[in-house]
């Protein structure tokens, strides 16, 4: 028996098991799987074959780009890692000022969508960056920000507050006592944190750097932005698809198929690693932090704020570029609003159909979240079980594999059938609702169901239950999930870019157009739109979160 | 006001069984106690008939119509709840007309009604209260009251007193019962407390491994105990191996002969403590007929204020407790002396040696 439903009577929350279950098929495995055939038939005959791989393995072009994915996914995360834990480190045990304002602008860095601070780095350190200009005026030659090193770099500065938030929640929650234990047998301060501390913090920073790793694996803006020669999978994933359009997208699918591999295999070593690592710990003794003096404390607190500075860099230089005077593509001298001019006139359909398409999938998000949240809490069957696994799926789908799988199950045969439009608010909708779920279902995890049968006893339905009780109750949990929904909706880029035609252009990809074009102006008026909402919704989060933080991880 | 008739009624795990059989009459107006150790099934038998569990055989009839295939929404069972569930984001008159608002009854009826119920439980002066603002006793009285206030055929709590300080537990008790009372509604009450269950109950339903051990008065739940299991999970008892020695069934521990007709095979005599009493210094062959005097050593006597308890071991190794009056030269005598435990033979009984082992 596949799926254990209650035996005499299906009730109205089995049918909605079903329904979930029916959707997640239709939207999610039915394209994974998709592509994970079509990587095996031959384009031309039909037939099944492993010819599809052994040209992938066997030609330079892919294997180059296996290589570079890797490589800069792995160097990203190390840099991620060497930024994140010692902020994480210093923010906890000693006494920062402003630690605050630390976490929040992490968070802001966390949610702004990477190829803007990608192209951000172009106006420092590109051909004609400020900084490239500035050196060369003093005549040293500095090297640009294009290539590996400045992918690196980007992934670095973008993914380190995953690393850093869960290894600050991880370090808040070590008992004080482990690390006086240490001290006392003899470990130098530097020994201690080897030691004892770090292992003790080692699941928390191992799932971080997973987060990372598959996020950089699936980072399509950055490399496409900086790589300039240097690809990486996603990037050979979205030429492949658009050299193959009118056939069937072998090779696409192909190296999606790969990237979905690294990302799975990435998961799993980090949960066979895990799996014996489980640290119970009383709290009874809470780890305290201490106050620096002299040199030592100007060291962290000019790291710890170095850090979100250089990472909030980007930001700050697009808003700043975005009231620059521009003359077409060109920067004229001064300040003037000729950028936002431009977006009147040349962008008002990208900001309408940026909002219009996030606004339906997060609505749709909303609505679903909750009814799958009770399912995977409260229903003990199969099902639930199988459910809340699935939820787990889209972050480890790359936006470009997911769009590719849509193309594949929703265009082929039906060319006119779902629209762009239709297919952009499915994919956002698909692949942001665990953000959704995952918020519903902790607050879910805190309402005991005690409460949902008092109502059904007094003669309440299991709808009107869940709608009278459960809803106002999990309310907050709603909305936090629906605002990161909403965050990563607006922002997202990798899957837009190839379900898009010229009436479904979003922001995103009109930036990404625009930074291709040189048009730096409008792309940096665009982008300070994109980051105004993204930072009203974080503003939001943080007024209706319980934990400001774990919203965010 | 309604009779319950359950029948037949079973519920398995998987492989598990969690109720095996139970067939039980309730008649109108009872208060009906299931009392049993954790994991005895008591709570899920309580579901199943609020319809929370699904039954895997039986059926459960109210005033002679059967509601076990009815959602749980239909079976007008009202329940109240061991950790109250008390909406927290609905006041005290919202919640108590959360039932009253699902039966469509008139705004103004509820109102009223509302009102009434509230000075029933004694929770008048707080019915715009949010639920946060008011101590565990009092969301428990506002669990009672959202469940009367509905009238419905049978009432169910589940443990409605166990999170509730002690003080507290025992006036509520004496509470629900006047209520119970008042209303002469059929309520089915679940716990593990001995003590509780004797005190409000009409009907005492003692529960072990899904199964009805014995249902019964509390007095005859107390003094005549169906089995083994019922003797030592209803007040204490001490249990004294049972030989047959020339014909005759004597104590092991001593050899007083104590029946002349038990079946063949193990048997063990149960006496509860508080019908022992303790002679230290006198000759035991003195006594009555009517008594038997068992020789000990005592090992510990704790003075435990209105009463003492007497920890001891027989001839034979088995420990035994007697609870008393506190007296001075019982708490006085040193670790290991000699004493005699007497016991009235009338209050000696006898169950087969096992678990569940029936009287004989």
């Amino acid at each position: 028996m596949a799926f254990s439903f209650p035996r005499h009577r299906p009730d109205f929350w089995t049918w909605i098991t079903i329904s979930i279950v029916a959707v997640l098929c239709i939207l999610l495995i039915l394209p994974i799987l998709r592509v994970l055939t079509l990587g095996f038939i031959d384009p031309d005959t039909g037939s099944l074959t492993l010819d599809n791989f052994i040209e992938v393995f066997t030609r330079n072009y892919y294997l180059n780009g296996l290589k570079n994915t890797l490589f800069v996914g792995a160097l990203g995360t190390l840099g991620a890692c060497l930024i994140g834990i010692p902020l994480a480190f210093f923010t906890t045990r000693f006494l920062i000022t402003g630690k605050t304002l630390i976490s929040t602008l992490a968070i802001l860095v966390l949610v702004s969508p990477p190829f803007i601070s990608a192209y951000a780095w172009i106006m420092m350190m590109g051909s004609n960056g400020v900084i490239t200009n500035f050196f060369g005026g003093i005549g040293i030659n500095i090297p640009t920000i294009y290539g590996a090193h400045g992918i690196i770099l980007v992934f670095s500065l973008k993914f380190f507050p995953f690393i850093f938030l869960m290894t600050q929640t991880a370090l808040t929650a070590v008992n004080k006592s482990f690390e006086d234990a240490a001290e006392n047998l003899g470990c130098s301060p530097w020994q201690r944190f080897v030691k004892v501390t770090l292992p003790l913090v080692f699941p928390a920073v191992s799932t971080g750097a997973i987060i990372c790793f598959v996020l950089s694996i699936a980072d399509f803006g950055t490399p496409a932005i900086l790589g300039r020669g240097f690809r990486t999978l996603s990037t050979i994933a979205l030429s492949a698809y658009r050299s193959e359009l009118g056939g069937p997208p072998t090779m696409a699918v192909t190296v999606s198929i790969l990237m979905m591999a690294i990302s799975m295999i990435a998961l799993v070593a980090q949960r066979r690693i895990l799996a014996n690592r489980r640290y119970a710990s009383s709290l009874t003794n809470l780890p305290v932090a201490v106050k620096l003096s002299g040199w030592k404390n100007a060291a962290v607190h000019f790291f710890s704020h170095g850090i979100v500075f250089l990472a909030m860099l980007p930001s700050a230089v697009v808003v700043y570029t975005s009231f620059l005077k521009t003359k077409g593509p060109v920067f004229v001298g001064g300040f003037g609003l000729e950028s936002y001019d431009r977006i009147w006139r040349d962008a008002p359909d990208a900001i309408y159909n940026s909002f219009l398409f996030a606004i339906i999938a997060v609505t749709f998000i909303t609505i679903t979240s909750g009814l799958i949240s009770y399912v995977i809490v409260r229903r003990d069957t199969k099902a639930a079980a199988a459910i809340d696994f699935l939820m787990m799926v889209p972050y480890l789908v790359p936006g470009v594999v997911m769009a590719i799988g849509f193309v594949t199950v929703f265009r082929n045969g039906m060319p006119n059938f779902f629209g762009p439009a239709f297919l952009l608010v499915m994919i956002y909708y698909i692949r942001r609702l665990p953000y959704g779920v995952r918020s519903t279902t902790s607050s879910l995890r805190q309402i005991k169901p005690s409460l949902e049968e008092a109502a059904v006893n007094l003669g309440a339905t299991p709808l009107g239950a869940f709608v009278k009780i459960t809803v106002p109750l999990i309310f907050p949990g709603i909305v936090v999930g629906a605002l990161m929904g909403f965050i990563t909706a607006i922002n997202e880029l990798s899957s837009t870019l190839i379900l898009y035609d010229a009436g479904t252009i979003t922001m995103p990809v009109k930036v990404y157009l625009a930074v291709l074009d040189g048009e730096f102006g409008l792309a940096a008026a665009l982008s300070t739109i994109l980051l105004l909402s993204t930072g009203a919704c974080v503003y939001a989060v943080f007024r209706f979160a319980e934990n400001r933080n774990s919203a965010f991880i | 006001m309604a009779s319950v008739e359950i029948s037949g009624l079973r519920k398995l795990y998987g492989d598990v069984v969690a109720l095996s059989d139970i067939s039980i009459s309730i008649p109108s107006g009872t208060f009906y106690t299931l009392l049993g150790p954790s994991g005895c099934g008591k709570t899920t038998l309580l579901r199943t008939i609020a319809g929370f569990h699904q039954q895997s055989a039986g059926q459960i009839a109210v005033d002679g119509s059967s509601i076990e295939h009815l959602p749980a929404h239909q079976r007008d069972v009202a329940m109240v709840f061991q950790d109250y569930a008390v909406f927290p984001h609905l006041s005290v008159r919202d919640n108590v007309a959360f039932g009253l608002k699902q039966r469509r009854i008139p705004a103004k009826e509820i109102t009223r009604q509302v009102e009434e119920v509230l000075e029933v439980v004694e929770l008048g002066k707080f019915v715009d209260r949010m639920p946060h603002e008011l101590s565990g006793g009092q969301q428990q009285r506002v669990g009672l009251a959202r469940a009367i206030v509905v009238r419905p055929k049978v009432l169910l709590m589940d443990e409605p007193l166990s999170n509730l300080d002690a003080r507290l537990r025992v006036d509520l008790r004496a509470e629900l019962r006047r209520i119970q009372r008042d209303l002469g509604i059929t309520t089915i009450y679940v716990t593990h407390d001995q003590e509780e269950a004797l005190a409000m109950s009409d009907v005492v339903c003692v529960m072990e491994g899904g199964i009805i051990q014995q249902a019964a008065t509390p007095l005859d739940v107390y003094l005549r105990p169906s089995n083994r299991f019922v003797a030592s999970f209803v007040g204490a008892n001490n249990f004294l191996q049972v030989g047959n020695f020339k014909g005759e069934c004597v104590l092991k521990c001593c050899g007083s002969s104590v029946s002349q007709h038990l079946p063949a095979g193990p048997v063990v005599c149960a006496l509860r403590p508080e019908d022992i009493s303790v002679k230290v210094d006198e000759d035991p062959s003195s006594l009555l007929n009517t008594e038997i005097s068992i020789p000990v050593q005592i090992k510990e006597v704790s003075f435990i204020g209105r009463e003492m308890e007497i920890f001891a071991t027989t001839d034979n190794g088995e420990a035994i407790k007697a609870v008393g009056r506190s007296d001075s030269k019982v708490i006085a005598l040193p670790v290991d002396s000699r004493a005699w435990f007497c016991v009235e033979r009338q209050n000696l009984s006898f169950f087969r040696d096992s678990e569940l082992g029936e009287r004989v």
